[in-house]
């Protein structure tokens, strides 16, 4: 320790009037106060370092050498009499300084502050807390990491417990390199809104309780988070005053759209600090089919007409044809050569007469009228004595069969009528006995995802000219966890190819809406688009920070909508292989996603059972259906006229939602004018998406007038806007599915 | 909070022959355990999630292992769950240990093959037709769920969509009769008739005390309170009715596991009666144990608005409002008065005996306490005593700290004048027996008299 040296070339080398002991300050030297000096003189031994600094300025102090003096006094200020350095700055005090901080913030937060402004910047502790314990981690306070988890932890379970789960581990530096979550966080800046007002008194009262704390929270502020100011009174802007009150009303039950590591403008894809406010354009109508094609079908519906006249008040199916396909390529059609498809065949043709004859023929489920919900049918298939060794359900398009992906690595398919599946002769069994059920054996580790290839029923009656079976699905394809996917025929019950290019576990699959791609979603963070004939992807989707968890194509087969274990839903370009949007607002692992057959609408569910509603054009949250029980809503449809929601999941239940229906969880801002709007609403089967706004507007305000009651716990809140619950026996509902006709096919497997 | 700890670290250790390991070596490697466990659980759990499970199963866990690139463990495959045995290292300290049933070979050889698992079948129904679920044996029975905690509740709860799911009925339940189990009704009876049983002390005690602290009587509060409500207003002219019927109120009261917030409305009522009640027991009742029924009732009252002031924010002006009527109307009894004034001054407080005492003591003075004072009725006179009491009581609320003593009036030297001004002006503004009792402290508590007259300074003379 040594004493305070004067600075060299000081005054005290030049000036030396009296030749005194110029190296008083030196420590270590024995000093004696100059013959001068009258002052009361030291009691305590002279060994102590205090005394003799108070000699010494005293010295100096008599001999008017004021700028020495300064300068000794301002560097002996650090140390008490002992000669130990004095704490005075926070920062000094290790891991402590972090209880300190928060603990300010957070006292400031809760108790301290306008009640207005309490819900923003209640969202400013999570990242608070997150960052202040990946500091302490990384500065190597291991044991009061693990204190300040335990002490302030509690009130982030609600919202955070899958990060929670994470942080609570991570101890050590090196587990920051090692945890995905640490990572994620280090690397990124947590982005969060806050309005103006309330900002400027969160950096008043941190520059007030600088050495309080407020400097390590200033800190974090700066290096980790970007903050975004936001106008109070800028009405005109999409994020503010609705979207503000409504999140006062709901205060803490889900963060802003925009707040959240992959920080983005809402919506927009674009992470980056200066996306533009615009975002790119999408184009949702439906898509453009072959004119070939087109003539074909247009021509066999006339021979339909003609033979089957509708009965009364119906429409003829060419006049059914006209108004769902017929249109003008426009601004809101994808161009046909993005995505090209392989020329049209008879199958097509033959499936295509059949999708409209079912479309008019269907169920018809209205949007809300006279304030009656409509009433939808289930068929529910339970699977028995399963040992919990099925992974996913699905069922053909031509509602023939049920297939299960099986824990025991293989496939399983059943017609679903009980009638006996085809089996071609084999050389070692000629002749093989008739089964309702068929095994394929292919795989080496879990199957999690199936899917049918595109197809319809059989048209009734079947052409002659027509092979049997003409619109069957077919083919087969199916991801496993041995990084494959097979496509399998479903006339030999054999693999016909392996598609390998993931690197990790395939958690889900999709066929393309006409066929021809298909798309993967796997443990490697990835998407990837696929032809079926081609062994490798034809495009890798990338930017999730997780695993792909669940995957929907859009219905006119140019987009792609990926769910994620980061808790982000994306829409992807598939000619282009990009992000359009970026959805979040998950507070849980996104577990299914489904768009809308208007296109327009995106349904998404994760893992607390929320399910939120998405417009996909201006990249808004619409609202949240509430209501299913904690352990993952497994799958999502919907209705053909896009305007009601089925949902299925863990917790038994099979349940209805009115999609057109205002409630506060809603959000009150209407999507952009700009594709909402147009077209859409001309269309008689795209109507749903056009009237969200109408409907919404008109909606009377009573259910706007907060009556949630947030109820804390276990307790799950119902939204209103659940038309019906239809729980099943001790049984898990894997799989929901409306068929064309408006019926629901729903699969589950009972558990006893 | 760490589940692996560095004495694991030193028991592995030694057992692969390191004897001495150091002890931040083995805190760094504790955690560092902990964390790698944890990050393998992680990718189970996705496993699992995406088998749709709610059990993390062994496979899970090897399937993990692959993913981050280590050696799965061999050997612990299985279909079902793994057991766990506890065994006891010594109290408080349980081993868990993978349960591993000994086979004998000889036996497994020769024993029969063991069934085959039922093969995977499927069967469909309808879960719903219409938007109405059917009532078939493969769907649940309404009663085997609550089916009211799936539906939407509150006031933006849409009652058409709940009708259309033909659950409708189901909210209108609660319309239907009230059952309560045999127990229950039993035990209602029972407690009726112990609480008033006039011959039994214990019996009544016992019944209290069962009220006071049984946390499944919640289906009863509303019953227990009609019960009271009828008890008191057919049984006015009987004391001890009256008084058990308040202490099962307080004992309801008191009972931590009810929720009594809705039935404050009813309960009030019945309290207030047994407070300002005109005519409560008969003649051939002590004066003295009307009077504590009035007590007893007012510290219930007290007792109400401090636990429930808060939810019902009508509780505390309406009890002074009643009471104030009631201690203004002059053609009410002195036991009346009586009530009003104790419960104005417990419910109101200093600020109350102020504004609303004060000013009219003199009045009710003179007219009701004076003339029965100075009557020759034994029983008058006590209430009359009473009262002044209640009213000496209520002024004594004005003196709690009304601050520091002050040293005589203002300008009255010597002490016969200042006593003879002082007892005028108390009895101007108090009246006449009143203003005398208040004098009548003067000389023990100079500083209670001092109170008075601080805050009677600004009143005016009343009129007569």
């Amino acid at each position: 320790m040594s004493g305070p040296a004067p600075p060299p070339g000081g005054p005290l080398s030049r000036s030396n009037s009296l030749g005194g002991p110029q190296n008083a300050g030196l420590a270590g030297t024995p000093t004696i106060p100059p013959q001068g000096s009258q002052g009361p003189g030291p009691p305590a031994g002279p060994g102590s370092q205090q005394n003799l600094n108070q000699i010494v300025l005293e010295y100096l102090n008599k001999k008017g050498y004021a700028k020495t003096e300064s300068m000794l006094r301002r560097e002996s200020a650090h140390q008490d009499p002992e000669g130990k350095p004095v704490f005075q700055k926070l920062e000094e005090e290790g891991g402590n300084k972090y209880f300190r901080s928060f603990n300010l913030i957070k006292g400031w937060v809760l108790d301290d502050n306008l009640e207005i402004y309490k819900g923003e910047l209640l969202r400013l502790l999570w990242p608070t807390f997150a960052y202040c314990l990946l500091d302490l981690v990384a500065d190597y306070y291991p044991r009061d990491a693990e204190k300040f988890f335990e002490t302030y932890h509690e009130m982030f379970t609600r919202e955070h417990s899958e990060d929670l789960r994470a942080l609570s581990r991570i101890t050590l530096p090196e587990h920051i390199q090692a945890s995905e979550i640490a990572k994620l966080y280090r690397n990124n800046k947590y982005r969060l809104s806050i309005t103006m007002m309330a900002f400027h008194s969160l950096l008043q009262f941190l520059e007030s309780h600088l050495e309080e704390g407020g400097k390590i929270i200033m800190n974090i502020m700066q290096s980790h988070m970007n903050i975004m100011t936001i106008d109070r009174a800028k009405a005109s802007s999409e994020y503010s005053i609705s979207a503000m009150l409504h999140r006062g009303s709901t205060e803490q039950e889900m963060p802003a759209e925009d707040e959240g590591i992959p920080g983005h403008h809402p919506g927009s894809a674009n992470t980056s600090l200066n996306a533009p406010e615009v975002l790119p354009k999408v184009q949702l109508g439906p898509a453009q089919r072959e004119s070939d094609l087109m003539e074909d079908v247009r021509a066999d519906l006339e021979k339909e007409d003609a033979k089957n006249p509708p009965v009364a008040g119906r429409n003829t199916l060419v006049e059914e044809l006209e108004k769902t396909i017929k249109r003008e390529p426009d601004d809101d059609t994808p161009n046909r050569d993005a995505v090209p498809l392989p020329p049209s065949t008879q199958r097509d043709v033959m499936m295509e007469v059949q999708k409209i004859k079912e479309n008019r023929d269907r169920f018809p489920i209205p949007g809300r009228t006279g304030g009656v919900g409509p009433g939808v049918s289930v068929v529910m298939h339970t699977f028995h004595n399963t040992f919990d060794s099925i992974n996913c359900i699905e069922f053909s398009g031509d509602l023939k069969l049920v297939a299960v992906g099986t824990s025991e690595s293989y496939i399983r398919i059943w017609s679903i009528d009980g009638s006996p599946l085809p089996s071609a002769p084999t050389s070692t069994n000629p002749n093989p006995p008739p089964s309702a059920s068929k095994r394929l054996i292919g795989h080496s580790a879990p199957v999690y995802a199936l899917s049918f290839a595109p197809s319809t029923s059989e048209p009734d009656p079947t052409p002659l000219d027509s092979p049997a079976n003409a619109t069957s699905p077919r083919v087969l394809l199916s991801s496993s966890a041995d990084k494959s996917i097979r496509l399998w025929s479903l006339d030999t019950w054999t693999c016909l190819v392996a598609y390998k290019g993931h690197d990790a576990p395939i958690w889900d699959l999709s066929w393309g809406p006409f066929g021809y791609y298909f798309a993967s979603a796997s443990h490697d963070r990835t998407a990837r688009l696929w032809s079926s004939d081609h062994i490798a992807p034809l495009r890798i989707f990338a930017g999730h920070d997780g695993d792909v968890d669940c995957l929907a194509w859009h219905p006119n087969g140019s987009y792609l909508v990926t769910g994620s274990n980061d808790k982000t839903v994306r829409l992807w370009d598939v000619a282009r292989g990009t992000p359009v949007r970026l959805f979040t607002g998950h507070t849980a692992f996104v577990t299914a996603v489904a768009v809308a057959p208007s296109g327009r609408l995106l349904a998404s569910a994760d893992e607390g059972g929320a399910i939120i509603l998405w417009d996909l054009s201006s990249g808004r949250r619409l609202k949240r259906l509430r209501g299913h029980a904690k352990g993952g809503v497994w799958s999502l449809a919907w209705s053909v006229e896009s305007s009601v929601l089925v949902s299925a999941g863990a917790d038994h239940t099979v349940r209805v939602w009115d999609v057109l229906m205002q409630t506060p969880d809603s959000i009150s801002a209407q999507p952009g004018s700009g594709a909402a709007g147009g077209k859409a609403s001309a269309d008689a089967t795209t109507a749903g998406a056009g009237a969200v706004g109408k409907v919404g507007d008109a909606a009377p305000g009573g259910a706007g007038a907060g009556g949630q009651k947030k109820t804390k716990g276990k307790d799950v809140v119902v939204s209103s806007d659940q038309i019906s619950v239809f729980p099943t026996k001790k049984s898990p509902v894997y799989k929901v599915e409306f068929t064309r006709m408006n019926l629901v096919m729903a699969g589950g497997v009972y558990l006893p | 909070m760490s589940i692996w700890n560095p004495d694991n670290i030193r028991d592995v250790a030694e057992s692969v022959g390191i004897a001495s390991l150091h002890k931040d070596v083995a805190d760094n490697l504790a955690r560092d355990v902990e964390f790698r466990i944890g990050q393998v659980l992680e990718e189970a759990l996705k496993f699992m999630r995406h088998a749709k499970r709610t059990t993390l199963n062994i496979q899970d866990v090897s399937q993990a292992l692959r993913v981050l690139e280590v050696e799965p463990l061999y050997g612990y495959e299985a279909t079902r769950p793994l057991r766990f045995g506890e065994a006891s290292l010594g109290p408080g300290q349980p081993l868990f240990y993978v349960e591993d049933e000994e086979v004998d070979f000889e036996k497994l050889i020769n024993a029969p093959l063991p069934k085959v698992p039922r093969e995977i079948s499927l069967t469909a129904h309808w879960l719903a037709v219409e938007g109405v679920q059917p009532s078939i044996p493969q769907n649940p029975t309404t009663t085997s769920t609550d089916s009211s905690s799936l539906l939407p509740r509150g006031p933006s709860a849409n009652p058409h969509l709940a009708a259309t799911s033909g659950a409708d009925n189901v909210s209108v339940k609660p319309l239907v009769k009230h059952v309560i189990s045999k127990e229950l009704n039993l035990y209602f009876d029972r407690i009726c008739i112990a609480v008033l049983d006039a011959s039994n002390e214990e019996y009544r005690y016992a019944a209290l005390a069962s009220l006071r602290s049984d946390p499944a009587i919640h289906q009863l509060v509303p019953y227990l309170i009609q019960f009271a409500a009828e008890k008191i207003t057919h049984n006015s002219n009987s004391l001890f009715i009256l008084t058990q019927t308040l202490h099962l109120l307080d004992a309801l009261l008191s009972n931590p596991s009810l929720y009594l917030d809705p039935y404050v409305g009813n309960i009030l009522p019945t309290c207030m009666t047994c407070l300002i009640g005109r005519h409560l027991g008969t003649s051939s009742d002590t004066p003295q144990s009307v009077f504590a029924l009035r007590d007893l009732a007012c510290s219930l009252i007290l007792s109400l608005i401090k636990k429930y002031s808060t939810s019902t924010v009508s509780l505390k002006p309406r009890v002074a409002r009643t009471c104030l009527r009631n201690f203004l109307d002059l053609h009410k009894p002195l036991g009346t008065i009586y009530g009003a004034l104790i419960g104005l001054t417990k419910t109101m407080g200093k600020e109350g005996v102020r504004q609303l005492i004060l000013p009219n003591c003199a009045l009710i003075d003179a007219r009701l306490v004076k003339p029965a004072a100075n009557e020759g009725d034994e029983r008058k006179k006590f209430e009359a005593d009473m009262v002044i009491a209640a009213f000496l009581r209520a002024l004594e609320v004005l003196e709690s700290n009304t601050g520091e003593i002050k040293e005589g009036l203002n300008g009255h030297a010597t002490q016969e004048k200042r006593e003879d001004y002082v007892k005028e002006k108390l009895v101007a503004s108090l009246g006449e027996v009143l203003g005398n009792k208040v004098f009548d402290f003067d000389k023990q508590r100079p500083e209670f008299v001092e109170a008075v007259l601080e805050n009677v300074k600004g009143l005016p003379s009343p009129g007569d």
